[in-house]
């Protein structure tokens, strides 16, 4: 798996590069946008991580760039600067996430981590999440060797953890996934079904409850 | 040194009422007396007509029948009764030869005429009351006589009264409705600078936005340019700082990031226990470096001067505070803390990320003094017009003594735990008072813990 990092710190870029490789990833570091266009019309990735306070074009000018020459890889964004609206600017054009310096290193390895197993899933159709397995297009629950029969309720409840596993997800937005199915279904049917998922699949895959806003897959046993 | 200033400028209202009021009553006032003499001296003239054709209708019947120098009165007793007395007023007549002799009438009425004259009018006392006297020579057959003709003066004075009253409530009333006109005029011609007055008392501190001036008298328009300058500077100054804190955020952030990323690289490699410790420390100093450094920017970003009005808009804070949990979520799980929100939907008037910076140090503040097992809720929802955001822990608590230091900047608890800089609750006091909310420190429920709660009245 090949990640590119658009970071014209040097102290930075190496930081990152050798954190990276330690997880198992390819890394090539480009220090301009104009390197990374170039790079990226090149080679394939599966990844980039665009500073924004790049010198010459910045790295909102390259996303915006990448994403109208119709790229699709994922691309998370690091700044230096707090505004908010330069998240909300980011994410509009086409960011996947945005992690704010300094940060720590193993949580930029997680969040690389989630984005590249969300986009190869869009590509095979399939999620794994430690022993979790979900077939996307059969609608197949596996954990570990054995397959879990799952209600279309309770798997569309699962289907949308897993899709955001490590990322809470509000209860507003499960209910939507399951009113997909049919109409009349009260915010705390909700807990019912994610309650059954859990007895169906187990401790070793962990839903967790977050009081007061909804839950969250987590992508390893804590 | 304030109210004596204001104590000598008088306001425009008041000069403007005195410059026209002071020269209008006086003018009024001339008129007045001008309008009573005119009166006076017309009824005066008419009165002082018929005593003269009085005393001339006299002269007309006195006859020297004889021929022997015995002046008669040829008049019948009735029309002498009817001479006599005229309405209310009673008339007094006597003749008198030159030499003083009288010859018929009032004995009481003496007064002689100056040689030369034929009438003389004038003011006088009838036994002690005031009579208007027309005195007239007269020739009767060679006698010349002096016909004198006393009128009291009831009835021209209650004329004259009566003049008096009229004219003078004319002009009072004149007077008044001028006086009414001038208040109402300076009022009303005063409001534009009023309305703006009202205008910028009305104005938050905060807000910066340019005066209209399409609706100001022409005389107010410099003032409300000058202002309009006045802001444009102020609000180029807040610009020019916030600049200078995004720069000196991105300079601080670049390379503490990359110290702290190689920091964490390094510990991770094969290394002495000594040299990890050694690490491992550093590393701690420059997670809390980079902790100030944001702390220290937010504060100044937070500030009154860096702030405007036009950062400001409607935010939602269930949103903000599902995102806060989020965010938090791992860090309370590693220290074994149940974090949990309680929401209901509120909306308040607000700059997004300082209310985000502000939230984030309630729930550092709670995370780090929360012992293990403990509990933290982050709480919003409205009571009628007045919107809230709450964060409670069931911690140690603060002291009663302690809280209103703990706002201060740099104020620390004794016995706090390592990390901090003393700057979370002095970022959340000024972050709360840019946006007019008050915060208050309690404690939780059961009186145990900590309870925040900022309360936004501005909604």
């Amino acid at each position: 798996m090949r990640i590119l990092v658009v970071e014209d710190d040097a102290l930075v870029a190496d930081a990152i590069r050798r954190g990276l490789e330690t997880a198992g990833y390819a890394v090539d570091r480009v220090e301009s946008a104009e390197h990374a266009t170039g790079a990226l019309a090149a080679e394939a990735f599966d990844l980039a991580i665009v500073d924004i306070g790049l010198p010459g074009i910045d790295g909102l000018s390259l996303l915006q760039r990448l994403r109208r020459d119709g790229l699709a890889l994922p691309v998370l964004i690091l700044t230096a600067r707090d505004g908010l609206a330069d998240r909300v600017n980011a994410l509009d054009l086409g960011a996947d996430d945005y992690l704010v310096k300094p940060f720590a290193l193993p949580e930029l390895v997680a969040r690389c981590r989630a984005l590249i197993r969300r986009s190869r899933s869009a590509a095979s159709a399939q999620l794994a999440i430690g022993p979790l397995v979900l077939d996307l297009g059969a609608h197949r629950v596996i954990v570990g060797d054995s397959e879990v029969e799952l209600t279309r309720r309770e798997w569309a409840v699962l289907e949308c953890l897993a899709l955001n596993a490590g990322r809470v997800v509000a209860k507003d937005r499960l209910l939507q996934a399951i009113a997909n199915w049919d109409a009349e279904i009260g915010a705390n049917a909700i807990e019912v079904y994610v309650s059954r998922v859990r007895s169906k699949l187990g401790n070793s895959v962990p839903i967790r409850t977050v009081r007061g806003i909804g839950y969250r897959l987590d992508e390893s046993a804590r | 040194m304030k109210a004596h200033a204001e104590a000598r400028v008088i306001s425009i209202k008041w000069r403007l009422l005195g410059l026209l009021l002071v020269p209008l009553s006086l003018l009024l006032g001339i008129g007045l007396f001008i309008d009573y003499r005119t009166g006076a001296d017309s009824i005066g003239g008419v009165y002082d007509r018929t005593l003269g054709e009085t005393a001339l209708a006299i002269a007309a019947h006195l006859r020297d029948a004889n021929g022997d120098g015995h002046i008669d009165f040829d008049l019948p007793p009735q029309a002498i009764a009817a001479l006599r007395s005229r309405g209310s007023d009673t008339v007094a007549y006597a003749v008198r030869r030159f030499d003083g002799s009288l010859v018929d009438g009032d004995a009481a009425l003496d007064f002689s005429l100056p040689t030369g004259e034929q009438t003389q009018l004038f003011d006088a006392r009838l036994r002690g009351k005031p009579v208007r006297v027309a005195v007239r020579a007269a020739q009767i057959d060679r006698t010349p006589l002096v016909v004198a003709v006393a009128v009291s003066t009831h009835q021209r004075d209650s004329a004259l009264r009566r003049i008096l009253a009229s004219i003078v409530l004319t002009d009072l009333a004149q007077l008044l409705g001028t006086l009414a006109l001038v208040w109402i005029g300076v009022r009303h011609g005063l409001r534009p600078l009023r309305s703006l007055g009202e205008e910028i008392a009305q104005r938050s501190a905060r807000d910066l936005a340019p005066l209209h001036d399409g609706a100001v008298p022409a005389e107010v328009r410099p003032l409300v340019h000058t202002l309009n300058a006045l802001f444009d500077t102020v609000r180029g100054a807040a610009r020019a700082q916030q600049q200078f804190i995004a720069d000196a955020a991105h300079q601080l952030r670049t390379p503490l990031s990359g110290i702290i990323a190689q920091l964490e690289v390094l510990e991770r490699e094969p290394v002495s226990p000594t040299v990890r410790q050694r690490l491992q420390a550093l590393h701690g100093a420059c997670k809390r470096l980079a902790h100030t450094a944001h702390q220290l920017l937010t504060l100044a970003r937070s500030e009154p001067s860096a702030t405007t009005h036009e950062d400001f808009g409607r935010v939602d804070l269930e949103p903000l505070v599902a995102e806060m949990v989020a965010h938090n979520l791992d860090r309370a799980l590693d220290a074994g803390l149940d974090l949990g929100a309680e929401c209901a939907p509120a909306q308040v008037m607000g700059n997004p990320w300082l209310l985000r910076e502000l939230l984030g140090n309630l729930v550092d503040n709670a995370l780090a003094y929360t012992p293990r097992g403990g509990r933290v809720t982050i709480r919003c929802g409205r009571d009628g017009a007045s919107v809230w955001l709450e964060v409670e822990d069931d911690g140690p608590g603060i002291d009663p003594a302690w809280r209103e230091q703990v706002r201060e900047r740099f104020v620390r608890l004794p016995g706090s735990p390592g990390s901090g800089c003393g700057l979370g609750l002095a970022i959340v006091d000024e972050i709360a008072r840019a946006h007019e909310a008050d915060f208050r420190l309690d404690s939780g429920s059961g009186g145990r813990g900590t309870r925040v709660r900022v309360n936004f009245c501005n909604n």
